[in-house]
């Protein structure tokens, strides 16, 4: 797989922790998500890509893993999915499409506000059948989460493969 | 001072007003809060506002539109508006400066830099 497309998600994802969580992740290997897989996660930030390509971006988290980093940021114990968890996993995602579209200046693109799923074994319906979904699983202290994402004509078989 | 900050989510509300107070560098401050552009702009009528923290995506009115909407009114032409959203292309800065941002910070906010731009912005008026 060629890194060159998945480095800025990355980077922007070790931005986003080392600010609000003061943790580096640690960048595990991505694969290639098969579209009919569900997401064995339970809570789901989803930023769609619109302007001169298509796509999406999409953080999953366990529970327990959304509370313990929402508890991290806002100083405070959380212990079940609530409004201040919602709104991390949001600004999470939101701040990782928006500085990862550095990384794709010749693409003039738009990101959406962040919607939130919630629910065990989720289903994401991902875009356009012919666009390749990375998995980047990364791991810290908590366990390990996903980061997903997929850009028509930006990220390709050709790359993946 | 009276800051307007304006940000749909309220864990990032709450992280930049922090690090203003924090930061002890500008007396008494007194915050404002809006989690849209329409609600924004209706407490930038009400209030006076020294300075305006304002994201770029967000439900109803986004950052951008309600900057240009300002910029169109006599009262609002000089009044200092950071832009803070995780908005990090080029094309993105230059589109804000041209719709009238004062400045321009991206998420996750730098704290040093964001002082120092606050600092520029204001802090010689205020004095």
């Amino acid at each position: 797989m060629d890194k060159e497309y998945i480095m800025p998600f990355v980077e922007a994802t070790e931005a986003v922790f080392m600010d609000f969580f003061n943790e580096k992740p640690e960048l595990l290997n991505p694969y290639l998500i098969k579209r009919t897989e569900t997401i064995d996660w339970d809570i789901s930030g989803v930023i769609g890509i619109a302007g001169q390509t298509r796509g999406v971006v999409v953080i999953s988290f366990s529970d327990s893993m959304a509370c313990s980093l929402t508890s991290r940021l806002i100083g405070s114990s959380i212990s079940e999915i609530d409004d201040d968890v919602v709104d991390t996993i949001g600004e999470v995602v939101n701040i990782i499409a928006g500085n990862a579209k550095k990384g794709f200046e010749s693409y003039r693109l738009m990101i959406s506000l962040p919607s939130i799923v919630k629910g065990n074994d989720h289903n994401i319906a991902w875009p356009g059948k012919n666009i390749p979904i990375i998995g980047i699983p990364f791991s810290i202290e908590e366990g390990e989460f996903i980061l997903a994402v997929g850009l028509e004509n930006i990220i390709t078989n050709e790359i993946v493969n | 001072m009276n800051i307007l900050v304006v940000d749909d989510s309220r864990i990032m509300r709450n992280i930049i007003k922090n690090t203003l107070e924090n930061s002890r560098k500008y007396g008494k401050i007194r915050f404002f809060e809006a989690q849209d552009g329409v609600t924004a702009f209706r407490e930038i009528t009400d209030n006076n506002i020294d300075l305006l923290l304002l994201d770029w995506n967000m439900p109803r009115l986004n950052g951008l539109d309600l900057v240009k909407k300002l910029r169109r009114i006599e009262a609002f032409e000089t009044l200092p508006i950071i832009m803070i959203t995780s908005e990090a292309a080029k094309y993105n800065v230059i589109e804000a400066l041209k719709a009238g941002v004062s400045d321009y910070v991206v998420k996750p906010v730098p704290e040093k830099k964001l002082l120092q731009k606050i600092e520029r912005l204001v802090c010689a008026e205020v004095k």
